[in-house]
């Protein structure tokens, strides 16, 4: 009986060694600012943090980075500081898009890279 | 002088422009048949007065597989090789007619295995000095003049000839070693051989092969290396006073060879060619073609399908179907993708066992009795009419119409059109040849009688049923039904449905002006949408339904209820004019013809859709006279329009629920059409309602399809537009709290259409 525990224990250890590891980008850290890094792999439903320098009215956009297209907006209340808002993409076709923050006039604070997972 | 020199170059360019060989299309020879026509290389552009040098040669062949050519008037063979007889290479020289006529002449003769009989036809002038050798495709030029081993090796390192550089001659086969005594008088000739580095450790100095090591010892053939090729005179090499170091061939006048000091003066020859095949061979200024026939009967079917330019082809795949006992079935379930090209061969999945069913043969044996008359030609309609008397017929052939091939001695072979059957008279046929029966030269001649205007024919006849093949089919499939959806739901749009409205409205009170809007019959064809072959109300209404989301256009989805395929020769061949009496249902099975007289058969398929008015995502026609629609519609490839418009998305959470606001703005454009595809969560979002701000009457429609919104305007009559002011609100109900929508809703498929039925890019900002 003892044997064959060992037997099993190797047999385990053996096939989690002979497992391939698969390098994925890393998502995401949850409270990385969103605009701080160039390129994000981000989910359906992910919070996003970023700053904003002044309370105001904002827009987040998706822009789809192959036709160039706006292909989704919205505008809301931001806070001066940290903000967190979380973003979809179900209804999205594309897989890599632009994520801009604009102001009210549509003067363009931040723009970063994210590939949808 | 620069514009002399110029003018001399061009010159020179030129003339060696138009110098080529022709090969021949594909055929498929008979299995274990001789004398089997291989002709159709030809020669061209050549001077009439040069002597050329050709080879024939079989690059790949079933083992049994030799040609011969029948007629060498004017030719001589290459050195090594002999005219007559059958071969798999022939090296000849002549002048361009003589070897054109030679080609005319040539026949293959097969075995028994069956494969691919590659023939390959190689021409150039004739170099003066230099010899072809035909086994290895290389030329050598021997140089008179004598001089040491070293100098011969370096000098011809310094020449080229045709592109190649040259080097000292090797000798690596027996075949070789008698090319060059045949060609070379002179004796002891250098070749690249030595042993200067090891005595008696010969190796090839030179070439493709240079330090190969030949022998390892001196003498005729102590340590000689097996498989290499040596030929040494008696006693020889011996390495005389270990100054002797290099080779020579045909030494003293022999075909052997000897090893000699440095300091003797030989003359020398330079090779030119590095490749061991001489269909590889790189020469400039060579001229080359080749033909695949084939041995055996490998009977073939490829497609080429247009789907027009907006159209993914990959995301189609084909089935090889065949029709028996009134039902079509595949004949197996390999399922063959369609390229990018809208290429796909199913050529191992047709189903080749013949039945009968393709009518009667009638073949003549020799008789005594002329049951036969042949009227002399008619040039008018380039036809023989032939006169079986009937009582040949009666009795033994149940339906003389059935006779739809005739052999006639050797006069004709081939199809021939029933034309009337007198049971008391003659049963009379039609062949239709551009090319009149050779009666003085047939080997029947003594059964054939020349009357005033016939000939008569001592000929007894047979019947047998001609076996067919069954009719087959090619059966597109869809690879995913969803991917079709989307893919119909970018071939029938507002475009579309606006040009319907347009071309109807201008058709006239009467109808008699239609057209004015449509450039081609196809448009019309997809325009009838109800299949009744008239383009009417009932149409309009039945697209303006389907773009407003109030009935699908077809009564399926499936692919076969919206593609339409043609052959592209009636594709092209639909008119404004004759849509209506065409083949104009759709269908995803394309049946075709493996009947056809050749093994080797390209079917070219033409497609379009049902409801693709603006015909963007169909195969243009080849005809003059029809013009290229310039709009192109919604599609998930890139579009080539330049008129655009703008619209701007704006998304917000306003009390418990979710807004989206579509703007227009036309810009310079008069717009009476627009159709957007706004996509959502459907997880996360309720549909509720599009609210339309638009000016006049449009048309206005906002249809749920479960997780996408197709909402957009159309002014069918045009006689208002859509201004800035076009405004589309969607509103959504969040299904549970949220505080955030970016990417709840997206955007993907837009489109707009002006006044003049042209589509427009929307540009979202």
């Amino acid at each position: 009986m003892k044997i064959i525990k060992i037997v099993a224990f190797f047999l385990i250890v053996l096939s989690f060694s002979c497992t391939k590891m698969d390098i994925e980008p890393l998502p995401l850290p949850t409270t990385q600012k969103i605009f701080s890094v160039s390129e994000s792999k981000v989910t359906d439903g992910q919070d996003i943090y970023f700053d904003l320098p002044s309370s105001g009215v904002y827009i987040l956009a998706f822009i789809d980075i192959e036709t160039g297209q706006v292909i989704s907006r919205e505008k809301f209340n931001g806070k001066s500081g940290e903000n967190i808002k979380k973003i979809y993409t179900k209804s999205i076709i594309s897989k890599y898009l632009y994520l801009t923050l604009s102001s009210e006039d549509n003067a363009q604070i931040s723009k970063t890279k994210l590939t949808l997972n | 002088m620069k514009q002399l020199v110029t003018i001399l170059l061009l010159f020179i360019s030129f003339l060696g422009f138009g110098q080529s060989v022709s090969a021949p299309d594909s055929k498929s020879f008979l299995q274990s048949t001789t004398a089997q026509d291989a002709s159709g290389f030809i020669l061209s552009g050549f001077s009439s007065t040069a002597t050329l040098l050709a080879s024939i040669s079989l690059v790949e062949f079933p083992t049994g597989t030799t040609f011969v050519l029948n007629t060498t008037t004017g030719l001589t063979a290459a050195s090594g090789f002999t005219l007559s007889g059958n071969k798999t290479r022939l090296v000849i020289t002549g002048t361009m007619t003589s070897i054109n006529t030679a080609l005319a002449s040539l026949k293959i003769n097969t075995g028994s295995v069956v494969g691919n009989v590659k023939l390959s036809v190689a021409a150039t002038i004739n170099p003066t000095g230099f010899y072809y050798n035909g086994v290895n495709g290389h030329f050598y030029k021997p140089v008179t003049a004598g001089t040491t081993y070293t100098g011969a090796r370096a000098a011809s390192l310094l020449t080229t000839f045709k592109g190649q550089t040259g080097y000292l001659v090797t000798i690596t086969s027996a075949s070789e070693n008698a090319f060059i005594f045949a060609n070379v008088p002179q004796a002891n000739i250098w070749f690249a051989a030595t042993d200067e580095v090891v005595d008696g450790r010969w190796v090839i100095d030179a070439g493709p092969e240079k330090g190969t090591v030949m022998k390892t010892s001196n003498g005729q053939t102590a340590g000689n290396i097996v498989g290499v090729y040596n030929n040494w005179a008696g006693g020889e090499p011996n390495g005389y006073n270990h100054s002797e170091d290099y080779a020579v061939t045909n030494w003293n006048g022999q075909s052997t060879w000897n090893d000699l000091s440095n300091n003797w003066s030989n003359p020398y020859i330079i090779e030119y060619g590095t490749w061991t095949n001489p269909d590889d061979a790189t020469f400039t200024e060579f001229y080359t073609n080749s033909v695949s026939h084939s041995n055996g009967e490998v009977l073939t079917a490829k497609f080429n399908f247009d789907f027009g330019s907006n159209v993914d082809e990959t995301k189609f795949s084909t089935k090889a179907n065949r029709y028996v006992n009134n039902l079509w079935s595949t004949t197996t379930n390999t399922s063959r993708a369609i390229s990018g090209l809208g290429k796909v061969d199913i050529t191992n999945d047709l189903d080749t066992a013949k039945v009968s069913g393709g009518g009667t043969k009638a073949s003549t044996t020799s008789g005594q009795i002329e049951w036969c008359v042949i009227y002399n030609y008619d040039v008018t309609n380039q036809r023989y009419r032939i006169g079986i008397d009937s009582r040949e017929v009666s009795g033994i052939l149940s339906d003389p119409s059935t006779i739809s091939n005739l052999q006639l001695f050797d006069l004709w072979n081939g199809p021939v059109t029933f034309n009337s059957y007198d049971p008391n008279g003659w049963t009379e046929v039609y062949v239709y040849t551009q090319t009149q029966f050779n009666f003085s030269g047939s080997s029947f001649a003594s059964n054939i009688r020349s009357g005033n205007g016939f000939y008569g024919l001592q000929a007894e006849f047979t019947f047998s049923p001609i076996q067919s093949y069954k009719q087959h089919g090619i059966d597109i499939i869809a690879n995913s039904q969803t991917e079709l959806n989307t893919l119909y739901s970018s071939i029938v749009t507002v475009t579309d449905v606006y040009l319907a409205f347009k071309e109807l409205a201008n058709g006239g009170l009467f109808g008699n002006e239609s057209g004015n809007e449509f450039t081609s019959g196809i448009q019309f064809m997809n325009a009838d949408v109800d299949g009744n072959r008239l383009f009417n109300e009932a149409d309009t209404y039945k697209l303006l339904q389907y773009l407003t989301g109030v009935q699908p256009l077809t009564q399926y989805p499936a692919l076969t209820y919206l593609m339409k395929l043609h052959s592209k020769s009636d594709y092209d061949a639909i008119t404004k004019s004759n849509w209506k009496t065409q083949f104009i249902a759709t269908r995803s099975l394309f049946p075709f013809s493996l009947n056809t007289g050749a093994l080797n058969n390209t079917y070219n398929v033409n497609v379009t859709w049902v409801g693709d008015v603006n015909l963007s995502h169909s195969a243009q026609q080849s005809v003059s006279g029809v013009t290229t629609n310039s709009v192109r519609s919604m599609s998930v490839k890139t579009n080539s329009v330049s008129n655009e418009v703008n619209a701007l998305i704006m998304g917000e959470i306003i009390g418990n629920k979710v807004i989206v606001t579509l703007s227009l703005d036309p810009l310079q454009q008069e717009v009476v059409g627009t159709q957007f595809q706004l996509n959502y969560d459907n997880t996360a979002l309720k549909f509720e309602k599009v609210e339309f701000i638009t000016k006049g009457s449009p048309t206005n429609f906002g249809t749920n399809r479960g997780s996408s919104i197709m909402l957009g305007s159309l002014i069918t009559d045009g006689s208002t537009t859509l201004d800035k002011t076009t405004e589309y609100k969607i509103i959504f109900t969040p299904l549970n709290g949220i505080n955030s929508m970016l990417g709840l809703t997206s955007i993907s498929n837009t489109e707009a259409v002006n006044k003049n039925g042209i589509q427009l890019k929307v540009k979202i900002n």
